[in-house]
């Protein structure tokens, strides 16, 4: 029993302590933001990475979470002799949460995980320590590219997904529900207001923040050899998941309201 | 006033004293090499000088500033009169050797493209290893990632050179031409440095002082003639090369064969 007490203290503990470290060198990033020298080059290749690279995942994702969504809400709503309203749920449920938490989702596990694995490494091959001793904060150099790059690409991403979810659902509604086109797309955007694609755009914005900071976090704290390097990537998704899906539920009570 | 200077510095792991209250003066322009077994906190004293690690006691001054991990505008200050060579070179490895030497130039000065371009061949001439700068970590050998990691190290014409094991997994020709680099580059940049070995060859070419650490603390000192010469049972034993006598805690056991 005693034992159990101690390792349960000392879990609460350790997990206390990586929360604080987190909040530590996340505002070491934040405050890093505006120093000097900034290296461009870098920034725009985390850009491309996390966006342009990101496309495919995002395309593919989108187009079939949104068609399946199309599928059961056409066979729900079909019950009710509802089929109309299949397009108005649609476009409420993409703009609303699929697109952000799906675009979320699939960036923690490519993205992140990229850049836990890749600080890890860095870290175990001493080229952190190496960046120091060239009188750079690694910190300012590591993690501020790739968060700016997070929060300014996971929106674009998001809105890509959007677009390629309506045109996922138009593919299902139109040619198998057989709705016209112009009835779909009237009603797709017929419950939607511009608050809810700020509500959409807020949510990325926050999510790029949770993937680059946990990724990057993960990365740092690395030790332990191979096996640390091989648990960094895995760490970061699921904790950077776990949040993005906290953060949403979050969001969604605070925004709608 | 020495360049670097260390007073009463431990470092310990939790309850693993790595370091134990170490004290050492290095001069300017001087060569000290530390000697020592595996794991007797070589490269942990450099971390410490270099502001990596936090001691636990003691105080460390490099050129007259001391080194305070708490205020890391002056310790980066620090660090750019200092270059440190790793043991396993830690070149950025999605860097080619050219980015890898003007790193700290393009971050650090205010040179041209062709100013830097030219310094890094400077760099590269001196380490032996022109035409390589458009090449990568992973298409240079061993020996060539420590001397492309040397030529980083010297970019910013450092004060201080420290080198981590330089010569360790090397084979005895590369380590011959590498301690040549290290006293060419000590000549040419009048550097002071400490160089991490076990490599006694190194130690006695490169070194203008000797010193041996063991359990975390100096136990001899002295010129490359006065360290062959101490009757110091340690100095002896690690001198000889030899299992027997007080180097290891663990000696392995006596052999039970018997001819």
């Amino acid at each position: 029993m005693v034992s159990f007490v101690e390792f349960l203290g000392a879990k609460i503990i350790s997990n206390v302590s990586s929360f604080g470290d987190f909040i530590l060198v996340s505002i070491r990033c934040f405050r890093s933001i505006f120093k000097r020298p900034f290296d461009t080059n870098y920034f725009l290749n985390q850009c491309s990475f996390v966006g342009v690279s990101s496309v495919p995942v995002v395309l593919m994702t989108s187009l079939s979470v949104s068609m399946v969504f199309a599928v059961q809400l056409a066979f729900g709503f079909k019950q009710f002799q509802a089929e109309g309203l299949a397009s108005q749920v649609e476009g409420l449920a993409v703009i609303r949460e699929l697109a952000p938490v799906i675009t979320g989702l699939m960036l923690a596990g490519r993205v992140g995980s990229a850049m836990a694995a890749e600080i890890g490494t860095m870290r175990i091959t001493e080229q952190i320590d190496a960046l120091e001793c060239l009188a750079t904060d690694p910190i300012h150099y590591l993690f501020v590219p790739r968060f700016l790059a997070a929060i300014l690409m996971l929106p674009m991403l998001t809105i890509l997904s959007i677009y390629i979810s309506f045109w996922g659902g138009h593919f299902i509604l139109v040619n198998l529900s057989f709705q016209s086109s112009d009835f779909y797309t009237s009603e797709f955007f017929k419950l939607i207001s511009s608050s809810d694609l700020r509500i959409a755009l807020i949510k990325a914005f926050v999510f790029g923040v949770i993937i680059s900071l946990v990724g990057c976090w993960k990365g740092f704290r690395t030790e332990g050899g191979a096996v640390g390097v091989g648990a960094a990537p895995t760490s970061s998704v699921v904790t950077s998941s776990l949040w993005i899906l906290i953060a949403d539920f979050v969001l969604t009570k605070l925004l709608l309201v | 006033m020495p360049m670097i200077k260390l007073h009463n510095v431990s470092k310990a792991f939790d309850q693993n004293k790595v370091l134990d209250r170490i004290s050492l003066e290095v001069e300017e322009s001087e060569s000290l090499v530390i000697l020592g077994g595996s794991g007797t906190g070589k490269t942990v004293l450099l971390k410490v000088i270099l502001g990596l690690l936090r001691p636990n006691d003691g105080n460390i001054f490099v050129d007259g500033a001391r080194v305070n991990i708490d205020q890391p505008t002056a310790l980066f200050e620090i660090r750019k009169k200092i270059g440190m060579c790793f043991q396993m070179a830690a070149l950025f490895d999605s860097m080619t050797v050219l980015e890898n030497i003007s790193f700290g130039l393009s971050r650090h000065t205010n040179y041209s493209s062709v100013q830097i371009r030219s310094r890094v061949d400077e760099c590269l001439t001196l380490v032996g290893l022109r035409d390589t700068a458009t090449l990568y970590p992973s298409e240079l050998s061993g020996g060539m990632k420590r001397r492309v990691g040397f030529a980083r190290a010297i970019a910013l014409k450092p004060k201080i050179l420290l080198f981590d094991e330089p010569t360790t997994g090397l084979d005895p020709v590369m380590t011959d031409v590498i301690s040549k680099v290290i006293t060419d580059l000590r000549s040419e940049l009048r550097a002071t440095t400490i160089t991490i070995t076990h490599d006694l060859k190194v130690a006695f070419n490169i070194g203008q002082n000797i010193s041996l650490l063991h359990r975390g603390s100096i136990v001899a000192s002295g010129s490359p003639q006065g360290f062959a010469s101490n009757q110091d049972p340690l100095v002896v034993q690690f001198i000889k090369g030899t299992s027997e006598g007080p180097f290891l805690a663990d000696p392995p056991p006596k052999s039970q064969i018997t001819i």
